[in-house]
């Protein structure tokens, strides 16, 4: 069973990625659509970033006693300053372990 | 097409997209070991967990495929995984552009290759470089990487796993490597209007069956960004 569900999930994680690339798509997309595009990065990657620092285990939000909100405050600080991949996850890991082994 | 000598070479293209993904794999690295670690944890055997990594080739979508599995039916399983990857059609339809003209025996390899963390690094070299007859070879250098460190760290985590302390929090990486991503392309207003309405739909859409949190808050952040920029555009201040 597990390896049916894996290739189902294998292969529907590929066509997603293939639809826009098949001769299926439309050849030319309209004109907005490169502006709408252009925020896919941002809106989807944040979708990602956020729950996975505020949502704990018991899948409620957690504000206070999450070293996770800290660390990620730094971390985009540091991104903002340096705009380094490196030093931005080097400082989020950092500072999640120090308040971890500090205080919480 | 004939290349000119401006443009990058075959080569170029594809170890310029090498060293550009390499730093983002002091987070992809860690999460690599932790899906070993939980894809045991979960009971699936050393090979299921290694061959997972290249059937799906996708991290957050592995670790909710073995979170879920024993504790939901197999079906449910596969809607949450396919909802989680949704996100992957937008990342598919940004790049289609820039590489639709290509040969299907390219179009294959490259959307397979095409994850969260070759996309974020690959579409900045699309929208912001000189065009180029061999950009395509960007996409393949950057997939590449994070497909052998993938299967490295999920090898490495099903054979060492055990021996990784979970207060590590090895997990968080994933965030802080879309971290230093997401904030240096923040750069228009509305680039902040999509950020903030998808982090907010991200949040209260929990509760959401299959995940489908994680689409419907992309697509919000989407719709929220363009509204403004079109909202701003007409106000002559974007």
């Amino acid at each position: 069973m597990i390896w049916w569900v894996m290739i189902f999930c294998g292969v529907v994680t590929f066509f997603t990625r293939f639809v826009m690339f098949s001769d299926m798509a439309p050849k030319k997309l309209p004109d907005w659509s490169e502006d709408v595009l252009s925020f896919v990065p941002v809106a989807v990657l944040t979708a990602i970033i956020v729950p996975s620092v505020l949502i704990g285990a018991d899948n409620a939000v957690e504000i206070t006693d999450n070293a996770r909100l800290p660390a990620a405050i730094l971390a985009v600080l540091v991104a903002w300053l340096t705009r380094s991949v490196l030093a931005t996850i080097g400082s989020g890991l950092a500072a999640l372990w120090c308040l971890n082994w500090l205080i919480f | 097409m004939s290349p000119t000598p401006s443009h990058p070479s075959r080569q170029q293209e594809f170890w310029s997209g090498v060293r550009q993904e390499l730093p983002l794999q002091l987070g992809v690295a860690p999460f690599g070991l932790v899906f070993g670690v939980l894809g045991l944890a979960a009971g699936l055997t050393p090979l299921q967990t290694i061959l997972m990594s290249s059937i799906v080739f996708g991290g957050a979508s592995q670790v909710v495929l073995v979170q879920l599995w024993g504790s939901v039916p197999g079906p449910v399983v596969g809607a949450s995984v396919s909802m989680i990857n949704l996100r992957h059609a937008l990342y598919s339809a940004s790049v289609a552009p820039y590489l639709r003209a290509l040969p299907l025996r390219w179009r294959l390899p490259l959307a397979y290759l095409l994850t969260d963390e070759a996309y974020a690094v690959t579409i900045n070299r699309l929208r912001n470089e000189t065009p180029g007859p061999f950009q395509h070879y960007h996409l393949l250098g950057t997939g590449t990487l994070l497909w052998v460190c993938w299967q490295i760290t999920t090898i490495t985590g099903v054979v060492f796993g055990a021996t990784i302390p979970p207060e590590w929090s090895l997990e968080f990486a994933i965030p802080l490597t879309f971290i230093a991503v997401v904030v240096p392309i923040l750069k228009r207003r509305a680039d902040f209007i999509a950020c903030g309405t998808a982090a907010v739909i991200s949040v209260i859409g929990q509760p959401l069956p299959w995940n489908s949190w994680i689409i419907l808050a992309g697509m919000g952040g989407i719709m929220a960004g363009w509204l403004s920029l079109r909202i701003m555009a007409g106000r002559g201040d974007a």
